[in-house]
């Protein structure tokens, strides 16, 4: 049986995902997998930009479709790498997939993280929690990829328990690094755990940086952000200096859908990374 | 704007000509109450006396409920195309507040990207208004939607013995030289319009006292009680949602054929009221409870956009009053906001 679809001459819509071959993948903890992903035409794959924090949506042909932030770093020019926790029916779906497998891929979309012409020579403090560093973990290769642009890097991380770190062999290199201030903390330690154990919100006094020349991006679930803004703002972050990552159901990922607002802001055009400034001025935001 | 006259026995003739020469959608009686905006083959099926449809005219033609955007065939290898459709139409007969919640859908399909699948269908839209009689829960002349000056070709106003039109755009202008012998208006059937318009504004029986909201919803906003009286009585069923001519809130789904082979992408029309629209992978949802909603859907409608394009997003047309099943009456809503903080 041949079947044929419709013939027809329209140029691509916003709603046209490009296809989209899994080059590889990782299992890193037993809920999440990196996904190495490369659009099938080789020149819509380089003209692939995108800055850390900015996001994909994600189709699963014939299921539905996710957004997912790019964990890979823009300098990356081959494919870009998605981190994905086993959640809902599109991840779950990718979670069963095999290297080959296609998928449909529409984005980057979304604002990245702030100019970083203002970060540079500044100290960046990350705060991630759970499948929250995924998105930051862009903005870290970045830095790192032009480390001498920045002063001092500080990058706190809590997890569950040390099995759900994410990309373990990462912070073990990082560790060694004399230019990598690194705290890393878990709910439930395991018997070989020597780092800190609670809340990632309680290392941040820790932080020994001079707060008017640094900028803290954060991310994480959403019960996180109440208690690091907090904090943040006790060790007097400025609210224009401090960078969330918000969440939101974003169906359409070009600001049509309407799904994602917060007040009159839209998480998928206007975020969703937003200054606490921002945000401040949206309600329920937080 | 072009002004012109179009006597009462010429306007039969032109109804007909586009109706003979165009896809034509008009207002056909429904029912005793309700009239529906559908294709006209005839002009004795038009009724441009309707007061009340139910499901706004421009959002049935241009963002309908279910659409399909993408179709796909996954194979060996997969193939996608997007799916636009677009055909010349007139739309006839659709009143002031509809026009301009069909702008203000303008703004939201092309602000930041452009939204090929609406702009394929507005762009071969020919925009016929024309006045109509609002209905008691008709609050538009307090949004300010009474009367529009854009996002029509021609509009109709029917005076006493002719109607006076105006011409928006160079297509407008076109059909009218094409189709209908007008000529062009004087003072005195200025003076006739100004004294319609006068007349026809005093008949909006329902006004809300909107102008300190922006301001007044904020100092509000925590106060549960209030808003636990305002949401009491609702079901969560979305009828605001899907009545409203300015709603535009919309899932992205796919579909598979039994084949497995043939899958398409859709929108369909969602409901900011339904309790999983705020839902996330992982359960958290952003707005749990039928207070949450509503006074989300309340600065939606009237304090969001303000901010975004300078108008409000509710357009007054009372729909949702009427379909609200537990009788959730907006326009009392903002009337209680400003007793509740006013004075």
């Amino acid at each position: 049986m041949v079947i044929k679809m419709k013939e027809k001459e329209n140029k691509n819509t916003i709603y046209t995902p490009d296809v989209a071959t899994i080059t590889k993948i990782e299992r890193v903890t037993p809920s999440e997998i990196l996904f190495d992903i490369a659009i099938d035409d080789p020149v819509k794959q380089k003209e692939f930009n995108f800055m850390p924090g900015q996001f994909v949506e994600l189709t699963v042909f014939g299921l539905g479709e996710a957004p997912f932030s790019i964990t890979s770093s823009p300098n990356n020019r081959d494919f870009f790498q998605l981190c994905i926790r086993d959640m809902g029916n599109v991840s779950g779906a990718l979670h069963k997939m095999k290297k080959g497998s296609k998928v449909g891929i529409r984005g980057p979309f979304g604002k990245g993280y702030f100019p970083f012409e203002s970060m540079k020579e500044k100290n960046v403090i990350i705060i991630g929690g759970g499948i929250g560093l995924a998105p930051l973990m862009s903005l870290i290769k970045y830095i790192l990829e032009d480390r001498k642009s920045y002063r001092r890097l500080v990058i706190i991380y809590g997890a569950v328990s040390p099995e759900y770190i994410l990309y373990k062999g990462d912070f073990k290199k990082w560790k060694k690094r004399d230019d990598i201030e690194l705290f890393l903390t878990v709910d439930h330690p395991d018997e070989e755990w020597q780092e800190d154990v609670g809340v990632c919100t309680a290392l941040i006094p820790k932080i020994t940086c001079p707060v008017n020349k640094s900028y803290a991006v954060v991310c994480g679930p959403p019960i996180m952000y109440k208690y690091v803004v907090v904090e943040l703002e006790k060790k007097c972050f400025k609210p224009e200096n401090i960078f969330l990552s918000l969440e939101r159901r974003m169906e359409c990922g070009v600001g049509k859908c309407n799904h994602c607002h917060i007040g009159n802001k839209l998480t998928c055009v206007d975020g969703p990374v937003f200054s606490l400034w921002e945000i401040r001025n949206l309600k329920e935001a937080i | 704007m072009l002004y012109k006259i179009l006597k009462k026995e010429d306007y039969t003739n032109f109804i007909k000509k586009l109706i003979s020469n165009y896809e034509f959608i008009g207002p056909k009686k429904k029912d005793e109450v309700v009239h529906d905006f559908v294709p006209i083959k005839n002009i004795e099926e038009l009724s441009t006396d309707y007061k009340r449809t139910v499901i706004p005219p421009a959002k049935k033609l241009l963002f309908p409920s279910t659409e399909e955007l993408v179709e796909y065939e996954v194979g060996d290898e997969v193939k996608i195309n997007p799916v636009v459709i677009s055909n010349e139409k007139i739309l006839f007969g659709i009143n002031a507040w509809d026009i301009s919640a069909m702008n203000f859908l303008d703004k939201i399909f092309s602000t930041d990207f452009i939204d090929e699948n609406y702009f394929a269908k507005k762009n071969k839209l020919i925009v016929i208004g024309k006045d109509c009689d609002p209905t008691e829960t008709n609050f538009s002349l307090s949004m300010g939607a009474e009367y529009v000056k854009e996002g029509f070709d021609i509009y109709l106003t029917e005076l006493l013995d002719r109607y006076f039109v105006r011409v928006a755009t160079a297509k407008g202008n076109e059909l009218l030289e094409n189709y209908a012998k007008t000529k062009d208006a004087v003072r005195e059937d200025f003076r006739d319009y100004d004294l319609y318009m006068d007349e026809y504004r005093n008949k909006f029986s329902l006004q809300v006292d909107i102008k300190n909201f922006y301001d007044n919803f904020d100092s509000i906003y925590n106060d549960e009680k209030f808003w636990e009286r305002v949401a009491k009585n609702c079901y969560s069923c979305g009828s605001c949602n899907l009545v409203c001519p300015t709603c535009f809130c919309f899932n992205v789904k796919d579909d598979m054929e039994l084949n497995l082979v043939i899958g398409k992408k859709i929108r369909e029309w969602d409901s900011c009221m339904m309790p999983d629209y705020g839902l996330v992978a992982g359960g958290h949802n952003f707005r749990p409870t039928k207070e949450n909603r509503l006074k989300q859907r309340y600065q939606c409608k009237l304090k969001t956009f303000v901010d975004k394009f300078g108008t409000y997003g509710c357009v007054g047309c009372g729909r949702c009053i009427e379909a609200c099943l537990a009788k959730i009456n907006i326009a009392e809503d903002i009337n209680s906001v400003k007793k509740e903080v006013g004075v």
